[in-house]
């Protein structure tokens, strides 16, 4: 009995290990790959050649400057929006305040197709299709929830007594803001700003249907890449994407397995 | 907020300095403490700047959420002008209103489109059986990790997250490539000389890649919640002769409920919605109706019909959301707060 859990427990781990782990590896030797041929599991040969074709290409370092420059704003203008909301959800009492939580869940609630469509309708009357600030727009409401949520439950998880303790040695509110309750919620923060990169970085469906084809970014791209080049060269393009968003998030793999993300989806 | 007459005192060390928390309260606080309309007035202060403080993101919500829901319901009840009349000039199949409160015309023409029938039923289907599978996943991996522990356990539960690291359209292609005729599996099979099936292009493709995005935030919220679960309760319940399996559905799942719960939601709506996954690995019909959307409203130039379809999806979204609205609530009473 022992030993029958522990190899059905083996081949669990090993099955989810190939379904999880076996795209990525199947994807990404493609773009070493001279040559494949089915059945085979191994290429023709190797080569770097897909690198050259995909990095000379003029149209792919514009949609890595446009996927950086609409994360690195959108980041900014997030933070500047939220993160005061985070900390009055976090610490003051005032009407509305459930509601309000409730209602930012909202954007999520909603299925992101029907939201973009109908963002779209009234971004044809404002003519803010095809423009920097629609695609902006679009990107910083992907981010509403994590800025505000997770910040918001690392506040609260900053011990009362501390900022008392500094209250009391006689900091002002600014003071204990500033050297007590930051510094505290400061990895949160960050996870949240990652977090938000990369909502921002991955987003395609929204920005396809209000951007393109005048600002494509990394991800949309791909939506056309892959019909019209050999499959080697959007496995090149894949890694190139999936750099950014997997360097980053390693940094704050700590907090983010550790519950961090898990605590700012339970609104309290 | 610079009113408070201790701003700017000097403060060296005090942060360190434990000492003075164990004080109920402070000798500056008392003073204003005393003065009722005082802490009444102060009270009311830290109320309107905590409104004041979470506005912001509010607004943005109402502006370019709410607002446009709202227009985009009138719009698809026959309201073509104000600012729906740019959208309405390009229209191809209008239902223009009849009644002063609209016309159901294009819910009529959507509702009984044997298409959309059948793609709400994909959708339906696909969304129910992922949400399934992925919280069926997350909890083996929870449970796995509390009970055993161990660095198998924790090597699992980190595979299980590695989803979260890849953006959703090179999930998608990545599967599809996997699962293609000449892909993995396929080439796996023909290996021993056997034909392998191919689910590229098909709604199992959509269903496999949206477990695979899908796992890694169902896992952090089940092992969060499940890891929440007391040693103390587990071990008295083993202690009274609870098996294994009566631990786990009497003691820890019910402890558990609402991240389950959250995770569940989450899951679900976001695979309601979903446009990437079907486009990229799906077949051409049928499909998912976050597809059908984004082709009637671009490709077919029907953006009313793109917008009845969205409305049901809503619909189907909301009740989803309420179950969340529930446990969150459910959770804050008990908890006190």
């Amino acid at each position: 009995m022992r030993t029958l859990v522990k190899v059905l427990i083996s081949l669990f781990m090993f099955l989810l290990a190939v379904f999880i782990v076996g795209p990525l590896v199947w994807l990404a030797s493609r773009a070493f790959a001279a040559e494949w041929r089915y059945p085979d599991l191994w290429p023709t040969g190797f080569t770097l050649r897909w690198w050259r074709v995909v990095v000379d290409d003029p149209m792919v370092v514009v949609a890595l400057q446009n996927s950086a420059t609409f994360a690195s704003l959108t980041v900014l203008i997030s933070a500047a929006i939220c993160l005061p909301a985070a900390y009055a959800f976090s610490r003051y009492q005032f009407p509305g305040r459930r509601f309000m939580l409730v209602a930012l869940f909202a954007v999520n609630a909603f299925p992101k197709m029907g939201l973009f469509v109908a963002l779209a309708s009234l971004f044809y009357a404002l003519q803010l299709m095809q423009t920097v600030l629609g695609v902006l727009i679009v990107h910083v409401l992907g981010t509403v929830v994590f800025m505000t949520w997770i910040p918001a439950a690392a506040f609260s998880a900053v011990p009362r007594s501390l900022e008392e303790a500094a209250r009391d040695a006689g900091a002002g509110p600014f003071r204990v803001f500033w050297s007590v309750t930051l510094p505290m919620a400061l990895p949160a923060i960050l996870v949240a700003a990652i977090m938000s990169f990369i909502a921002s970085w991955d987003e395609a469906q929204g920005t396809y249907l209000v951007g393109a084809p005048d600002y494509m970014t990394m991800p949309t791209q791909m939506y056309s890449l892959v019909l019209n080049y050999p499959s080697q060269v959007s496995a090149v393009f894949s890694i190139l994407l999936s750099v950014p968003s997997a360097g980053l998030l390693l940094l704050v793999r700590k907090q983010i397995m550790g519950g961090q993300l898990a605590e700012g989806f339970q609104i309290k | 907020m610079s009113s408070d007459p201790d701003a700017g005192a000097p403060v060296a060390g005090a942060v360190d300095d434990d000492a003075p928390a164990a004080a109920p309260t402070s000798a500056a606080a008392t003073g204003t403490l005393t003065n009722p309309r005082r802490v009444r007035h102060r009270a009311r202060v830290r109320s309107l700047r905590g409104l004041l403080m979470a506005s912001p993101p509010l607004l943005l919500i109402a502006a370019f959420t709410g607002f446009p829901i709202v227009l985009a319901i009138a719009y698809s009840l026959g309201h073509t002008g104000g600012l729906n009349s740019t959208t309405a000039l390009i229209a191809q199949h209008q239902h223009v209103k009849t009644e002063w409160w609209g016309t159901l015309g294009a819910y009529r023409e959507v509702l009984t489109n044997e298409r959309f029938q059948r793609d709400l039923r994909v959708t339906l289907l696909v969304t129910v059986v992922s949400t399934t599978v992925v919280l069926a996943l997350a909890l083996i991996i929870a449970l796995y990790l509390r009970l055993a522990g161990g660095w198998a356990a924790k090597a699992l539960t980190v595979v299980s997250v590695v989803p979260m690291f890849i953006p959703v359209v090179i999930a998608s292609w990545a599967v599809l490539m996997f699962y293609a005729p000449d892909g993995f599996l396929r080439s796996l099979f023909a290996q021993v000389g056997l034909e392998g099936p191919t689910f590229g292009y098909t709604v199992t493709a959509i269903i496999i890649a949206q477990v695979w995005c899908s796992l890694p935030f169902a896992v952090l919220m089940c092992a969060s919640g499940v890891q929440a679960v007391p040693d103390a309760l587990i071990d008295a319940a083993r202690d009274s002769g609870a098996g294994l399996v009566r631990t786990t559905f009497s003691v820890i799942l019910p402890m558990a409920f609402v991240p389950i719960v959250i995770a569940a939601t989450f899951t679900a709506i976001g695979i309601i919605g979903s446009f990437t996954v079907p486009y990229f690995t799906g077949p051409t019909a049928p499909t998912m109706l976050g597809v059908d959307m984004a082709n009637y409203f671009t490709a077919y130039n029907r953006p009313q019909q793109s917008i009845v379809m969205a409305v049901v999806v809503f619909v189907a979204a909301s009740l989803i959301a309420v179950t969340y609205v529930w446990a969150n609530f459910r959770s804050s009473k008990e908890s006190g707060a």
